[in-house]
């Protein structure tokens, strides 16, 4: 009915007494890059645990045509990759990083087959495209938050997914690290047919790729368009109230907070 | 010495609790591993109260122990997997609350038991010495079933250990595992009534998985180490209760101990890798 891959209508989310949600419309078609912009508690991390079907909401929401609730069939869940904030897990606890980037794998392959040579090779593929396929056979629990989130992008993108919810990826990475992993989120973008939603309060750090914004601020959507059109000193202050500046030098646009 | 060795082992009690040694050791180590993991050892603590609870009131109404230590075990799973599941409480004050009722049913259906406490303290502490032939096959068939469901499902165990969320996230269906594992838990619990008790269970379902936590970052291992802790410490526990004479429950937990004691001092996991190794090892992987 619709070439829409992710249709939001009205969806909101009410926890105890506070509306998290509130009535938000979202359209997002195939291939698009979207990022999701807002201070904290504007419910950006709500926003796509509810597509992700990680929290109930009312109101509609339809994934590839298809209108769902928060409980998901399997098909559908196999077509939408999730990244958490940060992959949290203990020093001591056993598994592998190629076994970690194989877990996302799991769910396609179904109950009692067994990961092939297939497999395998893509999970190394991956590490390698993530520049961690050194790292392959360290315990997770040892390797540094930005080798963490590039063996959480690797597991992600192992499932094959259509639709990539990314949330704050960059969150608690030094700023070397997190310019690493949105040249990776790019490139991501570039050689995979993905339509992604990227979720962030770091308006000075978004992956080149990324073409629209969508700004929420207390649980509404308070602006959907060009991420030109976002990244505007008034449009900024508003969202995120504080006085913010933009300044332009060698083709690129800088937010500056006094 | 050989002699009156063997001729120990010619007892069926001994062959028995031999066997029990086994079973018991094997099915709470297994268990112990995903409440290592899976960071709930108040679940543990909850279950293994609630078998307690269940056999006494068991005793009570003239119901097989087992039985009813299983059905309240199931209840509490089946109370348990929804509130964990809630993601706006904490789960350890629901536990504590939980345990605590559990607890107080136990020593209320203890207080009002007219027969001989025996029977009940036995549940308590347990007793490898004196199972019958039903308790052990019992324990033998949760056992080979727990078993089975880790060999078959052991590429999901390790996605759900890993994250339940990232599992849900990629099409496992990890709530089926989870609750597969709280009722497992209530049939390893209830089963070991007879073996080790119900207070003094909750040792073997944390210690043989930490003992593994110390030792190895490969998963099947980590099953494995805990298996073979789980069985030793329960073959150690009753050789010492038959050499000394002393309650085999205890000696069983004293055993697990001091494995979990050796695993830690002697942890190579625990050895701190300096930066500058780290360094070094790296650049020989990217060779």
């Amino acid at each position: 009915m619709t070439d829409h891959y992710l249709t939001l209508k009205q969806v909101s989310v009410r926890r105890h007494q506070s509306l998290l949600l509130s009535g938000i419309d979202l359209r997002v078609s195939k291939n698009e890059f979207v990022g999701v912009i807002g201070p904290n508690g504007a419910g950006k991390t709500t926003l796509l645990n509810v597509i992700a079907g990680f929290e109930k909401f009312s109101g509609a929401l339809s994934l590839f045509g298809e209108a769902q609730t928060w409980r998901r069939p399997r098909q559908t869940r196999l077509r939408v990759g999730y990244v958490p904030q940060l992959l949290q897990i203990d020093p001591g606890f056993p598994i592998l990083a190629r076994q970690a980037v194989m877990t996302g794998a799991v769910g396609r392959l179904g109950l009692f087959r067994k990961p092939g040579k297939q497999e395998h090779e893509d999970a190394l593929r991956l590490m390698d495209m993530m520049r961690v396929a050194h790292l392959a056979d360290r315990p997770l629990g040892q390797l540094s938050g930005g080798e963490r989130q590039k063996v959480s992008l690797a597991r992600a993108i192992v499932q094959k997914p259509d639709l990539l919810l990314l949330d704050e990826p960059t969150a608690n990475l030094d700023i070397a690290v997190q310019k690493e992993v949105l040249k990776l989120i790019d490139e991501i973008s570039e050689r995979e047919a993905l339509t992604i939603l990227f979720v962030t309060h770091d308006f000075n750090m978004l992956p080149e790729r990324m073409r629209r914004a969508v700004m929420l601020k207390g649980g509404l959507k308070v602006f959907d368009g060009k991420i030109s059109a976002a990244l505007t000193g008034n449009e900024l202050s508003r969202v995120f109230e504080y006085p913010l500046e933009t300044f332009e030098r060698n083709g690129k646009r800088f937010i500056c907070y006094g | 010495m050989v002699e009156s060795i063997l001729q120990t082992l010619s007892y069926a009690p001994i062959q028995r609790a031999l066997a029990a040694c086994i079973l018991c050791g094997a099915s709470c180590a297994l268990l112990s591993v995903f409440v290592v993991l899976m960071k709930m050892p108040l679940i543990g603590v909850s279950m293994s109260h609630a078998a307690f609870a269940g056999a006494v009131l068991g005793m009570l109404l003239d119901i097989n122990p087992f039985v009813s230590g299983f059905i309240l075990c199931l209840l509490t799973a089946a109370v348990l997997g929804p509130l964990s599941d809630r993601a706006d409480m904490a789960p350890e004050n629901l536990l504590g609350i939980l345990f605590s009722f559990l607890m107080g049913v136990a020593f209320l259906g203890m207080g009002i038991l007219t027969q001989t406490k025996a029977g009940a303290l036995n549940l308590m502490w347990g007793s490898l010495l004196t199972l019958s032939n039903n308790d052990l096959y019992v324990l033998a068939l949760v056992t080979l079933v727990l078993t089975v469901f880790i060999v078959l499902f052991f590429k999901e165990i390790r996605v759900v250990l890993f994250s339940r969320r990232l599992a849900a996230s990629s099409g496992v269906p990890e709530r089926v595992i989870y609750y597969i594992l709280l009722f497992m838990t209530g049939a390893v619990v209830s089963s070991n009534l007879a073996t080790v008790g119900g207070l003094l269970i909750f040792a073997l379902l944390v210690q043989p998985g930490a003992v593994a936590l110390q030792l190895t970052y490969n998963l099947k291992s980590f099953f494995l180490i805990s298996a073979a802790t789980g069985i030793l410490a329960c073959f150690l526990g009753l050789v010492a209760s038959y050499v000394f004479d002393i309650p085999s429950g205890a000696s069983v937990v004293l055993a697990a101990t001091v494995l979990f004691a050796l695993a830690f001092v002697f942890s190579p996991k625990r050895r701190v890798v300096r930066p500058i190794e780290r360094k070094i090892h790296d650049e020989n992987d990217r060779r």
